[in-house]
């Protein structure tokens, strides 16, 4: 952290970046409290005259649009957030654990030698479009399409290069004498890593485990080429809020993508803390 | 198979331990032994394999051959939690996210021991060491003197049986260091740890080691007291690492002639004492700066022109230059001052003190 004066120049290009950075979000608070009519208004209405939350009761009840003559809305997205958080909880967790115990069987073992952490990569090296089409034939022929345990292995596939890589990164960073010590203190091997190397990665595992967790809950290919019925997420569902009378109901997808965001801003502020590095200094003599 | 009864009741003895490292061989075949109560000191410059030696001792590290054995009895697949070992990392390890407390009672609390004996534990090794002042502190808040203090007595609260410290005064300014080491020796003595100590300073190997072992790219070369490895180094790689300024080392040859053996050396021709340098032919020699005398009116058996003048304290080392050939000499500072660089002055070499290497393979003559 350095102590560099708030200067008045410094201020205003801070006050810009913020206000660049903050103004899709501000655009999309505002859009999901517009009533139908404002929605593409020309010129643009920045803030509605008369805020409404139809767009959110739209989200649970199809039909709360009628009042504004706006019919055809299908679906309701309860099943679609209830997808999210299934699908986005369980596969980061599953990622990020067994990403962890990779992370650490590199770091400390080199595992599986030298090249193993670039095998690993390489699974990212495939655009997912590209094996998104194989996917769906291989999982329609062994019956994991349009199921959840389906969605949550892709998801993990897909992101545990990630959690591995970040997660090798903050081990590397604990000297592997201090776990040493701690096996001649008289712990075994795998105690010191549970009991000494996790808490002193703590700040890494919080922000890989919100890494991996956007990943996931933003992620849009697969959930549409993998689900038919039985299940959705929400970014499926946003693709889906478009009618034949009223066109995009750019309004309701407004709704759902602040619904949406809630999860991320709550976790990130409440892990703010942990994301500070510098856990490790004073360990070893540099 | 009988096994001598000094390395049943050593603390450590490694017999005929190999490692390698891809193409690297770290340590070839390396026989050691640390008898209980004593000081040994691993002496060996960078990457000559002791912190590879100490990881085998400990458990850390497995050896590709030869066996270790802790007081007696072969630790092949004993954990190292199981070793009843100490270690000082070069690097301290300590915990970075326990207090000096926390970081010297964890090994106690690990072994389970009552709370108000971990307590008497901590505080008795903390008067000692003279941390109690960093007890409630983080390490990130100490300063190296005490976090090297920590680390020591982390080591020292368990009482195990064999200790093993890693360059541990390497960071430390030098005054600190001294005084550490000092300290390092006292505790030894007084309890009668037993000690296994890597350094590549001789100096510090020459104030704590009761012997010495001498290792030069993964083999152990000698072993002996710090006196004999100074006064009679079994080869010229050893007699190179001990001792500043380095060791003179100079062609040279015994040739027999009708008035007696005479040494050539330096463009001389030097009688030899009775009994010196029992072999005939070319030879090189090894001449310790201190054993040259200097004469600055100019008498002696060799006139040298000085080159240059370095002080170093109490000392001063003499760059001469004879014919090609140079020597480094020390003497006082108080005679230093009176040479004058580009002046003539007469050197004589005791040859008493002469080691003799064998020119090809560098092994000590005689």
């Amino acid at each position: 952290m350095s102590d560099r004066p708030l200067t008045l120049p410094l201020a205003l290009l801070l006050g810009l970046v913020t206000v660049v950075t903050l103004f899709p979000v501000f655009w999309i608070l505002m859009t999901a409290i517009k009533p139908p009519t404002d929605w593409n208004a020309v010129p643009a209405i920045w803030v509605p005259s008369e805020p409404t939350l139809v767009n959110f009761q739209t989200l649970f009840d199809p039909e709360a649009l009628g009042v504004y003559g706006v019919g055809g809305v299908s679906e309701a997205a309860t099943q679609a957030v209830f997808g999210s958080l299934l699908a986005s909880i369980v596969a980061t967790a599953l990622s990020v654990g067994i990403g962890l115990a990779a992370a650490i069987a590199l770091s400390r073992y080199s595992g599986g030698g030298r090249a193993t952490p670039l095998i690993i990569l390489s699974g990212r090296m495939f655009p997912p479009a590209a094996i998104a089409v194989p996917f769906v034939i291989i999982f329609s022929t062994i019956g994991l399409i349009d199921t959840y345990f389906g969605l949550i292995a892709i998801y993990i596939a897909v992101t545990l290069p990630f959690s591995t890589w970040m997660l090798k990164s903050f081990v590397d960073e604990v000297p592997k004498e201090v776990e040493e010590a701690a096996m001649l203190d008289g712990l075994t091997r795998v105690r010191a890593h549970l009991t000494v190397t996790i808490p002193l990665i703590k700040g890494g595992l919080f922000a890989t485990t919100l890494f991996i967790f956007i990943l996931n809950w933003s992620e849009f290919l697969f959930a549409l080429v993998l689900s038919y019925t039985t299940i959705e997420t929400i970014p499926v569902r946003l693709a889906k809020y478009v009618t034949a009378t009223a066109g995009t109901l750019y309004g309701v997808q407004a709704a759902l993508a602040v619904l949406a965001m809630v999860p991320l801003v709550i976790a990130g502020f409440l892990i703010q803390n942990h994301l500070a590095r510098g856990m490790t200094f004073g360990a070893v003599k540099r | 198979m009988t096994v001598h009864p000094m390395i049943t009741s050593a603390a450590l003895h490694m017999d005929g331990v190999s490692r390698r490292f891809g193409k690297t061989q770290a340590l070839n075949a390396i026989n050691l032994t640390v008898p209980t109560g004593s000081f040994v000191v691993l002496l060996g410059a960078a990457g000559a394999g002791k912190t590879t030696t100490m990881r085998i001792a400990a458990g850390l590290e497995d050896a590709d051959e030869g066996a270790v054995l802790l007081s007696g009895i072969d630790v092949d697949g004993v954990q190292p939690k199981d070793r009843d070992i100490a270690m000082i990392f070069d690097n301290l390890a300590l915990y970075p996210n326990k207090t000096g407390y926390d970081n010297l009672a964890n090994p106690l609390k690990i072994r389970k021991m009552a709370q108000h004996a971990v307590d008497e534990r901590v505080h008795a090794v903390s008067s000692t060491l003279r941390i109690g002042h960093v007890l409630k502190r983080l390490p990130k808040t100490m300063s190296g003197g005490e976090r090297q203090r920590v680390a020591l007595g982390r080591a020292l609260v368990r009482e195990p049986k064999l200790f093993l410290l890693d360059e541990p005064l390497s960071s430390l300014d030098a005054m600190l260091r001294v005084e550490l080491r000092a300290e390092l020796k006292r505790l030894q003595q007084e309890h009668g740890y037993s000690f296994l100590l890597a350094t590549p300073d001789f100096n510090e190997a020459l104030a704590v080691a009761d012997t010495i072992v001498m290792l030069v790219e993964g083999e152990v070369r000698q072993v002996a007291s710090p006196q004999e490895i100074y006064e009679a180094p079994v080869d010229r790689d050893v007699a190179r690492f001990v001792g500043a300024p380095e060791i003179n080392l100079l062609p040279a040859s015994v040739v027999a002639g009708d008035d007696g053996r005479h040494l050539e050396l330096l463009g001389a021709s030097l009688p030899l004492p009775a009994g010196r340098l029992n072999f005939d032919g070319d030879f090189e020699a090894g001449i310790r700066p201190e054993h040259v005398q200097i004469d600055p009116s100019g008498a002696g058996a060799l006139q040298a022109s000085v080159v240059d003048i370095e002080p170093l304290g109490r000392l001063s080392a003499l760059t001469l230059g004879i014919g090609q050939e140079q020597l480094r000499v020390t003497l006082a500072a108080s005679q230093a001052e009176q040479m004058i660089p580009g002046s003539t002055v007469g050197v004589d070499i005791a040859l008493d003190f002469l080691i003799a290497f064998e020119r090809d393979t560098g092994r000590r003559l005689d």
